[in-house]
């Protein structure tokens, strides 16, 4: 206690120095407080407020080496944070970036991409996570339709593909693979319409009036073998910029394939698909990305195993769940 | 950005021939140091990597232009620095100039959405990391707006833009006091970030999964118009941060220690008097 008392009375002095008459009053209000907070060396008196109410901060006092040892120290650590982030920032940065900056050296590594992929993969369980079967997707009014531009990505397919159009089937529970053609696939199953949004990776987004049969009927139609987890969804007419074949396949979960708004679309804007849009059939899954909504299929295939994605294969994510 | 306030500094209380202590607030928890000086590399790669996205599908533009194709608002605007600022004019691609300057580069939407979708997670967490620190170390209190803050604000906006001007002129210009951690201003702006911060990450997510959380996305009137927020709310953080980064500057080494150790040696009267 009379070491307390010997630091209150230092204290006392010090305060003093600064020429406050007001001072002195604290000093003795302060005496009147419990030890604990006298042995804190606290100059605060914590009166009871209003939840929100701003409390001063408590002063205290502490030997001037003690603050200098306390600044070099935690001067040092953000400085080794710093060097320790802008090494970690360059090492993720694109190479493009990275040699506009200057750098020469290809940073490529398989590190940064297993890394960043990581990063991709959570993303891809959480939009997984989200997924709801049960969810339907906002529709939209007839007034509300906004244009939707062809985004063929490379050249726009000769539409002498659709005459000998047919649908194959393969990896069903059946084993033998089959194969349909429009005016089957239209008079075996009920149409249904829909008027829903589809959204590209890029960022913009189309409201628009399809019409089709639901992937999950044909699901049931044609069962899929057992433990089928996946879907290829492949066209094979698909062309690259400068009109070369470039078949286009995409990873579909069979849960999203059998969600009621994703149909196998054979109508847009109440007339029979343009080739712009994909004739004469094309997927239309409003809950991915529009890159997963395969124009002019050709083939679909189950399976267990994730099939490959002409997409994931250059760098986007491979579940595209919104 | 703590200003001067009467203190009790380190010369005052280590003037006197017997050594003696200083007198120390700690000014910010540990966990709010850090989240704070982690936003500075999270937020470069948003909006870095942000704008990179936004090459892809521009939020605003025009009718292509008949004789370059143009229809990109950003790339008028490289067009147009390249025109007119010295030394550019025979940049190699001037439609690119704005996202080869103030982004990862055009055309990586994949690598782009990699890093964005990174460093948004990241985002997420250090908010986590700061909420925590500013209820650990009570921070939150100093943050909170109070009914006289507009008029408060506005003086305070006065008494800042003055400074400059009666430096030049040699005239004494008095620094507002204020019994508070933080002046109206700097609540406002402390106050705002991290709601700016809470609403890029609701709006982030509306773009992002604009089937799932639709209802999100309804509440900022839809996908198209959640992109058009997430667009404005990325130059609340610039306008920030450019003149929070000069006044601390201005303000000077004690107000940057704070933010760095915690501890502050400018010990206000009202904290040294404790609630006259």
């Amino acid at each position: 206690m009379s070491n307390d008392k010997q630091r209150d009375s230092l204290q006392a002095e010090e305060i003093r120095s600064t020429g406050s008459p007001l001072l002195s009053a604290n000093h003795e209000s302060r005496t009147d407080e419990a030890d604990s907070s006298v042995a804190m060396g606290s100059l605060c008196v914590e009166k009871p407020q209003g939840f929100f109410a701003e409390r001063p901060l408590p002063a205290i006092e502490m030997a001037p080496r003690r603050l200098r040892y306390l600044t070099r120290r935690d001067v040092l650590l953000f400085g080794a944070g710093a060097v320790a982030a802008l090494a970690g920032g360059g090492f993720l940065l694109p190479q493009e970036t990275l040699s506009r900056l200057g750098v020469r050296r290809n940073m490529d590594s398989p590190g940064k991409e297993w890394f960043l992929n990581k990063a991709l993969r959570i993303d891809d369980d959480v939009a997984e996570a989200l997924y709801s079967g049960n969810r339907r997707v906002p529709t939209y009014t007839k007034s509300q339709i906004t244009t939707l531009k062809n985004n063929y990505n490379g050249a726009t397919p000769d539409p002498g593909y659709i005459s000998g159009w047919k649908l194959t089937l393969d990896g069903l529970a059946s084993g033998i693979g089959i194969s349909i053609d429009i005016r089957n696939l239209l008079t075996r199953f009920s149409v249904h319409e829909q008027i829903t949004r589809l959204v590209c990776v890029e960022g913009w987004s189309a409201v628009a009036w399809w019409a089709g049969l639901r992937f999950d009927d044909l699901i049931r139609a044609y069962a899929p073998m057992s433990q089928a987890k996946w879907a290829r969804v492949e066209s094979s007419v698909n062309l690259d910029n400068s009109g070369n074949p470039d078949p286009y396949f995409m990873s579909i979960d069979l849960a999203t394939a059998r969600h009621p708004q994703t149909l196998l679309a054979t109508h847009f804007n109440g007339q029979l698909l343009t080739v712009d849009h994909g004739a004469p059939l094309r997927l239309l899954v409003p809950v991915k990305l529009g890159l997963k909504n395969v124009k002019a299929i050709t083939k679909i295939t189950y399976s267990t195993e994730e099939p490959r994605d002409y997409w994931a294969e250059r760098g986007y994510s491979r579940y595209d769940g919104i | 950005m703590a200003h001067s306030a009467p203190h009790v500094n380190e010369s005052n209380a280590t003037s006197g021939p017997p050594k003696r202590g200083v007198l120390v607030v700690k000014k910010h928890h540990l966990l709010v140091r850090w989240s704070h000086w982690l936003n500075v590399p999270i937020l470069l790669g948003l909006i870095l990597s942000g704008i990179s996205i936004y090459w892809a599908s521009p939020v605003y533009q025009h009718k292509p232009d008949p004789d370059t194709g143009n229809f990109d608002v950003a790339a008028d605007i490289g067009i147009w620095i390249c025109a007119h600022v010295p030394g550019l004019h025979h940049y190699s691609s001037p439609p690119d100039w704005i996202y080869n300057h103030m982004s990862l580069g055009p055309g990586m939407l994949a690598l782009a959405l990699r890093l964005h979708w990174l460093c948004a997670y990241l985002f997420m967490l250090n908010g986590i990391v700061y909420v925590a620190g500013l209820v650990m170390g009570r921070g939150w209190h100093s943050l909170l707006p109070r009914r006289t803050d507009l008029f408060d604000a506005l003086r305070m906006l006065r008494c800042y833009l003055g400074f400059p001007f009666a430096k030049l002129a040699r005239r004494q210009w008095l620094h507002l006091r204020f019994n508070t951690k933080y002046n109206a201003l700097q609540r406002a702006a402390y106050f705002s970030v991290p709601v700016a911060g809470f609403l890029s990450v609701a709006t982030g997510w509306a773009i992002h999964k604009p089937m799932q959380l639709h209802r999100l996305a309804a509440l900022f009137g839809g996908y198209d118009a959640a992109r058009v927020w997430h667009f404005w709310l990325m130059w609340i953080y610039i306008l920030f941060v450019v003149p929070h980064v000069i006044l601390v500057f201005a303000d000077g080494w004690d107000t940057l220690r704070s933010m760095i150790v915690g501890w502050s040696t400018r010990v206000k009267r009202s904290e040294a008097i404790a609630n006259e």
